[in-house]
């Protein structure tokens, strides 16, 4: 017997989803803030991919408006403002707890495996809801809370936050594809809100630490 | 004479002999296309032949103190070859006489008991660079294997067989095969896996003649004449299998026979050998876009090809795809 083969444009969503996976997956094993960064806007461009892809198939001119703003914002806009503050801090290296590729392998399986394992275990199996890529999109979003806790620098942790809201759009996208625009609109201001408070933040630790790594925080008592 | 009919026993001594004879061809083509690609004129598309015939030629000679097993291995090796194209979809979308005699597993067994004997050899003669050849291809084999297993089961339980021809068929059968996020993921996986079981960047640089960085190649430091003929002809040949099957089995199992007519079986030989030089044309591509790893990242490689296999098996298992 095989398995049944998943309906013809769903598939599509569901490979562009596992992509927007393993660019986060990447991000987790990346040993430079450049090239994490360099990930985080493949990673958003993979997102705008799809919202232009379901705009196509759905018939949903609004999604063309969301991707175009989510391509300005998060391809280019946050990445660059990043980036430019990386190059003024000259620090280049990820901190963390370095495990060896083996285990960081293992962990982000293990992590992936859950994110699948809930979406399974929610026995919410409908012919309409995109089950895959509604897995796939909470296995991101876990791989991103794994980015932002086990990295101890205040730019990966951004990045792990900007990420996990990528997931999110994904699940947003496939789930409700025809959600009303002020409310994509209403998610995308909030990112910006974030990535303006994330770079302040980043800014006022870098000039009274002196440097990016979040160690010396832990330390602080009230 | 296009519509002779020929029995199944000989399409699938064809379906050998095109592995056997055209996989010079392809690693000659490959060489010229990558030396192209660096701006040099590169070698001619028949120089494999050449120096395979140059090497029949020459005298054998054996390390003083090697036993049988240093001469006997390039054969073993070479036979282990010539018997996996039985198992796979070479030319033809049924199975042959003696295509169900074994399954992927059993060639991925035959294909290790090559690689067992080659690196055997390479041990027999004592010699320091060929004894780390054959010591760092049984440790980069043992990590690849789980990758392997994993596709395999990928490929078993979305067919429910582990047949290759099963997989083909399948993949054949509609577009939404293809995209199925746990084929994309598994023969991506499979991909990674040929990268470097045929010694490609960035792995191994294929075509390097610095012995710190060998792995396949210095194995066979080594051998000389006859036997080290036999052992280039079959490094071609199992780079052609490994195509065969990238090709065949995962991403384009279109161009097939799929009745015994000499005309369909004639097509299907130029489409293999067509198709596994675009193949070989990525590979070089790559070849000569990125750098060779260092020896000890090369386990992050095979971490990340264990990782696309294993989420491949956990989507269809968990994540419905």
């Amino acid at each position: 017997m095989q398995a049944p083969a998943p309906s013809s444009f769903a598939d599509i969503s569901d490979v562009i989803a596992i992509f927007v996976l393993l660019t986060e997956f990447a991000m987790f094993r990346a040993p430079l803030l450049r090239s994490q960064l360099k990930l985080y806007a493949v990673q958003s461009l993979l997102v705008t991919v799809l919202a232009g892809f379901l705009a196509t198939s759905h018939h949903i001119s609004e999604l063309y408006l969301l991707g175009a703003a989510s391509f300005l914002l998060k391809v280019l806009a946050v990445p660059y403002v990043l980036t430019r503050f990386l190059e003024r801090t000259e620090m280049s290296l990820v901190t963390g707890p370095s495990l060896g590729a083996a285990s960081m392998t293992l962990i982000a399986i293990a992590t992936s495996a859950f994110g699948f394992f809930t979406m399974d275990a929610t026995k919410v199996g409908s012919t309409v809801l995109p089950t895959t890529a509604l897995a796939i999109s909470i296995a991101i979003v876990l791989v991103a809370f794994l980015l932002a806790i086990m990295r101890s620098d205040v730019v990966s942790q951004a990045i792990g936050f900007l990420s996990l809201e990528n997931g999110v759009s994904i699940a947003s996208l496939v789930v409700a594809s025809g959600l009303p625009l002020i409310i994509d609109v209403a998610f995308l201001f909030d990112l910006l809100v974030a990535a303006v408070v994330f770079g302040l933040l980043m800014k006022a630790h870098h000039v009274r630490a002196k440097t990016l790594s979040t160690a010396n925080l832990d330390r602080l008592k009230g | 004479m296009g519509n002779l009919n020929l029995s199944p026993v000989v399409v699938q001594i064809i379906q050998v002999l095109t592995i056997l004879l055209g996989a010079p061809l392809v690693s000659g083509t490959i060489s010229n296309i990558s030396a192209r690609l660096q701006g040099r004129r590169g070698p001619r598309v028949l120089q494999p032949y050449y120096d395979l015939i140059k090497l029949f030629q020459k005298e054998t000679l054996a390390p003083e103190d090697s036993s049988f097993v240093f001469l006997l291995a390039p054969m073993v090796a070479f036979v282990c070859y010539l018997t996996v194209p039985l198992l796979i979809p070479v030319l033809t979308t049924f199975g042959l006489p003696l295509g169900y005699m074994g399954d992927i597993l059993g060639g991925g067994f035959i294909l290790a008991l090559a690689g067992f004997s080659v690196a055997l050899a390479g041990t027999e003669t004592g010699a320091p660079y060929a004894q780390l050849g054959s010591s760092r291809a049984m440790t980069f084999g043992a990590l690849i294997e789980p990758t392997v297993l994993m596709v395999v089961f990928a490929a078993g339980i979305i067919t429910s067989t582990d047949l290759p021809y099963a997989m083909a068929a399948t993949v054949r059968s509609s577009a939404s095969e293809i995209l199925r996020p746990a084929h994309v993921l598994a023969a991506l996986a499979f991909f990674m896996v040929v990268l470097t079981d045929t010694g490609r960047i960035p792995v191994e640089s294929h075509s390097g003649t610095l012995e710190f960085g060998m792995i396949d190649e210095g194995r066979t430091l080594e051998h000389s004449g006859p036997p080290f003929a036999l052992l280039k002809w079959g490094s071609a040949m199992k780079q052609l299998i490994l195509y065969t099957i990238l090709i065949d089995v995962f991403v384009a199992p279109w161009g097939l026979a799929s009745n015994t007519l000499l005309s369909s079986v004639m097509l299907a030989v130029l489409a293999l050998l067509a198709k596994a030089i675009v193949l070989g044309v990525i590979f070089a591509v790559i070849d000569n876009s990125f750098s060779k790893l260092r020896l000890f990242k090369i386990t992050e490689f095979l971490a990340a090809a264990f990782l696309l296999g294993t989420l491949s098996v956990l989507i269809f298992y968990l994540g419905g795809g």
